[in-house]
């Protein structure tokens, strides 16, 4: 019986101290890219019917107010750099402000911005919606308007979701006394998530906005 | 963790060699390149290019052998800190009822997804925050 706990000891004395991949950032990107292949099969849809139907494309296209729309992609593409922010305070695991100046706040405050810029995203895209209906262009008018609606909807639904985790991740900061390391990983995997939702939102803008 | 990405790169060296010889072959003998097993061929070796390059770069960051690459080691010295995981719950099977709710109210009459929407609230809080109370609370 010596022997072999005096062997386990060895071990655990030689052993160097081995830092592994986090398993939650791994799974939850792996995770996401499934999630590419989601959307990449949306733009695959997009860009068949569009080559089906050129001429439907040239008339509904020229409803799309891209103005309003490039505004509404740069509150978006803001929502990741304060998100960002949000993850370096978690990083050095400060849940909450020192005080009112933005780089003294915590992941908390950072958390609550973004979360007030992505619901104005996403409440520009219902007012955005409730023009083009109003215009014609609707879920069932044609292919145009079944996938406009498909994409731009299935990617809002993305944002909804993130606004939702955002609030949880917001709301295990309150739930601790001391906001640890686990804490940490679950800001850092949903700001994965963020980001990701945020570049699938360029290339939808880029293709359906940009490439009329 | 060497043999891993070494595996992974000799994968995407073939793929990106069959590649080259599939657009020669089909030049030669139809004259065009034939797009989607071009494609398919080029990204195979680009995706295992992918996960080398993670494997190489997990491997200069964990300062060390893993244990399971070490002749010397023992079973019990690959017990480190991996991460938390719930021995069980019961949080999920309600989530899972509340999504199979909102779509059944898609499908057969909307206020059904409305009693979906509402269970979801009560079964994500509840799953989130599940080591968050109680005993757990920290």
């Amino acid at each position: 019986m010596g022997l072999v706990s005096s062997a386990s000891v060895l071990q655990t004395t030689s052993a160097p101290v081995v830092n592994r991949a986090n398993p939650i950032a791994v799974g939850t990107i792996v995770w996401l890219g499934s999630e590419v292949m989601f959307f990449a099969g949306l733009f695959a849809i997009y860009f068949t019917l569009r080559g089906v139907a050129p001429e439907l494309w040239e008339q509904e296209t020229a409803i799309l107010d891209v103005p309003y729309s490039l505004v509404n992609t740069i509150i978006l593409v803001s929502s990741s750099f304060t998100c960002q922010f949000g993850v370096f305070a978690a990083e050095r695991l400060q849940a909450r402000a020192t005080s009112w100046k933005p780089w003294n706040w915590g992941m908390v405050e950072w958390f609550y911005l973004t979360y007030a810029l992505g619901a104005i995203f996403v409440a520009g895209q219902v007012l955005e919606y409730a023009n083009l209906v109003s215009e014609g262009v609707t879920l069932s008018s044609n292919s145009y308007g079944s996938i406009f609606y498909m994409t731009t909807g299935f990617h809002g639904l993305h944002v909804t979701g993130g606004l939702i985790a955002f609030l949880l991740v917001i709301g295990r900061a309150y739930a601790v006394k001391n906001f640890g390391h686990r804490e940490a990983t679950s800001a850092i995997v949903v700001s994965y998530y963020w980001h990701f939702v945020d570049v699938v939102w360029i290339g939808l803008f880029a293709v359906i906005y940009l490439l009329k | 963790m060497r043999a891993n990405y070494v595996v992974l790169l000799a994968v995407a060296a073939w793929c990106f060699l069959a590649g080259a010889v599939y657009i020669v072959w089909s030049l030669l003998d139809v004259g065009t390149v034939e797009w989607a097993g071009t494609t398919a061929l080029l990204l195979t070796g680009v995706l295992a290019v992918f996960v080398a390059f993670f494997l190489w770069r997990s491997h200069r960051a964990q300062g060390g052998e893993l244990p399971e690459d070490r002749l010397d080691a023992n079973i019990d010295d690959g017990d480190p800190e991996l991460g938390f995981f719930s021995p069980w719950s019961w949080w999920p099977i309600g989530l899972a009822a509340s999504a199979a709710l909102v779509f059944l109210g898609l499908a057969a009459g909307y206020w059904i997804a409305f009693v979906g929407v509402a269970l979801f609230l009560v079964m994500i809080v509840g799953w989130v925050y599940e080591y968050y109370r109680g005993y757990f609370a920290r």
